[in-house]
């Protein structure tokens, strides 16, 4: 097992100890990326919690864009492979959803179930030439009829009005918040007359897998904090590129077995990184390679194609440890060196 | 008066909703010195940041405010809160009654909730100020809300009731806006983005909504009613719409994306 403390490589057993002592030390340790498979997000959260961490994600943004209309007006949406089935008009947000394969596949095929079965499928875009969300609420009002002065919003609103079935797929980092709001009043004003649902767009990481976890370990979503012991949710305050900006966060354990895009914050934080392929030792103080799931080890998934959780087979056999060990050994010497949430039991481990 | 002293920098953000005079009144000075107000696994109690005086009325000075205070007069109900200083997130979030005011700058969310009391800023505030925070229906919700210098953006998103006076806001003043009343010197780009209902008056804006109309340049007796209520707040926003520049204030109907019955009112 490749593994490095401060660049210099060691074994394993003095890597897990290097982990523990940094994140056991540390007052308000920050839990990031959780880019991985479900066990090792559900052993990030078990650690989280016995060490008062808190919890973000590599996609914390744009889950949270998701979230944040969700909690408000609730969402019509459909997973890609209905969209795929059904649909025979697509309207694509923005151009992020431009790189999915999923729209490929749209272009390609046709409904094969459903109202729609045979007909052939429209593709409309709407193009980011100026804020999306702003296009979106112009396109609603159109779409409701109190507006008709743009001929290409009034066409393309007629286009999801007259279709059988729609699907409008987006981005929820490129559209954020208020845009996804007015996007999921859009298709419920539509399901007054016909049948239209929205597609969130994933960016890739794992985070709707930790969304899973979060849910059934916390009874929230995540950005969750365990430093007054019960999970607080605070989308705000837990955001794990904000607490390092403002010196608040002390200590970070960044999980992602998966490829994911490095934070800035990784070197000059105390960082103790699981990470796959990409190890290096210069990437963190403590630097643990581990096995990259559905390719050198197994591990259960978000699977895009059915909106689900489901387990990948490795494609190669590694040698290698998955994240979920790893983390459980680190939380076993952190329990051996007694810091558990509390102040006194931070005392203690001051005083050791 | 009681005085809470900050002794130095927070190590951490600090939790002020168990700290107001109603709660303090019925401490004793060790009780108090022993709240927790730590949100990390330090247990930090005010005691450790703060050196505390109590005299049991109803007046509570924070003397050294710091970003890290949050929801500094969250749920208070009476009394006032004078903090000498800058405060972090959700100041004044919930609260229902008595005034709080703010020396220095407040982090987002001032105002989340509020259903009464004043609240007066007197330097800058965050974004989503009298706005609602993650999963809430509402904002600013009854509540008075004074910003005597700029407030970033989505200022008032979702606010339903109350009253929030402002001299320049970022962009996406106004959104979502539900009802209630917003007086600004100037606006950023796209104010009222989804408003159902409510009323914003401007002195300037950015961009506007595609989906806002003008209804025409009106003389009605309800800006006047309008500024009347205004003035003890803030002559200056009063005026807008009782002594506009270009003579009487112009007129912008929406969002037409929902119910369209909001309203901008522009000075300029």
């Amino acid at each position: 097992m490749a593994a490095w403390v401060k660049g210099g490589a060691t074994d394993a057993d003095a890597a897990v100890m290097a982990a523990a002592r940094l994140l056991s030390s540390a007052h308000a340790p920050v839990f990031a990326g959780l880019n991985a498979e479900v066990a090792a997000i559900r052993a990030a959260y078990d650690l989280a919690g016995r060490i008062g961490a808190s919890v973000d994600t590599a996609g914390g943004d744009a889950t949270y864009a998701d979230l944040g209309a969700l909690a408000r007006v609730g969402a019509m949406q459909a997973p890609p492979a209905e969209v795929a089935g059904r649909a025979d008009a697509v309207l694509v947000v923005g151009e992020a959803p431009l790189k999915s394969p999923l729209v490929e596949r749209l272009r390609g095929t046709k409904p094969v179930r459903g109202r729609a079965a045979g007909a052939e499928r429209s593709i409309h875009h709407l193009r980011s030439n100026q804020d999306l969300a702003v296009q979106i609420a112009h396109l609603r009002a159109h779409a409701r009829g109190h507006m008709t002065s743009d001929a290409g919003m009034a066409e393309t609103a007629r286009a999801m009005a007259s279709a059988l079935y729609g699907a409008v797929l987006y981005d929820p980092g490129e559209l954020g918040t208020l845009g996804i709001e007015m996007l999921q009043g859009l298709a419920m004003d539509l399901n007054e007359s016909t049948r239209c649902f929205a597609l969130s767009v994933s960016d890739g990481t794992q985070d709707r897998a930790a969304l899973q976890v979060a849910a059934w370990t916390t009874g929230q979503a995540t950005r969750v904090g365990f430093g007054r012991r019960v999970p607080e949710q605070d989308p705000w305050r837990f955001d794990a590129d904000r607490q390092a900006r403002a010196g608040e966060a002390d200590a970070a354990l960044w999980l992602a077995s998966l490829p994911t895009p490095r934070p800035t914050w990784l070197k000059t934080l105390p960082t103790v990184a699981l990470v796959g392929a990409d190890a290096a030792p210069d990437l963190a103080e403590v630097v643990i390679r581990v096995g990259e799931p559905g390719r050198e080890t197994g591990g259960v998934l978000w699977n895009e194609g059915r909106a689900g959780l489901s387990y990948r087979a490795p494609e190669q056999g590694a040698d290698l440890p998955t994240a979920a060990d790893i983390i459980a050994r680190i939380a076993a010497a952190v329990a051996g060196r007694g810091a558990v949430a509390g102040r006194s039991a931070v005392a203690n481990s001051e005083d050791a | 008066m009681p005085v809470l002293t900050l002794r130095e920098a927070p190590p951490e953000r600090l939790d002020f909703l168990a700290v107001n005079p109603l709660a303090l009144s019925g401490l004793s000075q060790g009780d108090a010195e022993r709240l927790v107000v730590g949100t990390t696994r330090r247990g930090l109690v005010l005691g450790d940041c703060f050196t505390v005086a109590l005299d049991g009325s109803d007046t509570l000075t924070i003397a050294g405010g710091h970003e890290r205070l949050d929801r500094v007069g969250a749920a208070m109900s009476e009394g006032a809160i004078r903090v000498e200083g800058d405060v972090g997130q959700r100041l004044g979030a919930g609260m229902a009654g008595g005034s709080l005011t703010v020396t220095g700058n407040a982090g987002p969310f001032a105002g989340s909730g509020a259903t009464g009391g004043t609240i007066v800023i007197e330097g800058d505030a965050g974004d989503h100020a009298g706005g609602a925070v993650h999963a809430a229906k509402v904002g600013l919700d009854g509540a008075t809300l004074v910003i005597r210098g700029s407030a970033g953006d989505y200022l008032g998103d979702s606010m339903r009731r109350g009253l929030i006076v402002v001299e320049r806001a970022g962009a996406f003043a106004g959104a979502r806006m539900i009802a209630g009343t917003i007086a600004a010197g100037t606006v950023g780009d796209h104010p009222g983005y989804g408003m159902r209902r409510g009323t914003l008056v401007v002195g300037g804006h950015g961009s506007l909504m595609p989906t806002f109309v003008e209804t025409g340049a009106l003389d009605l007796v309800y800006l006047r009613l309008l500024a009347k209520s205004l003035r003890p707040v803030s002559a200056r926003h009063a005026d807008l719409l009782a002594n506009a520049p270009n003579g009487v204030p112009k007129r912008y109907s929406g969002d037409l994306a929902t119910i369209g019955k909001g309203e901008l009112w522009v000075a300029a």
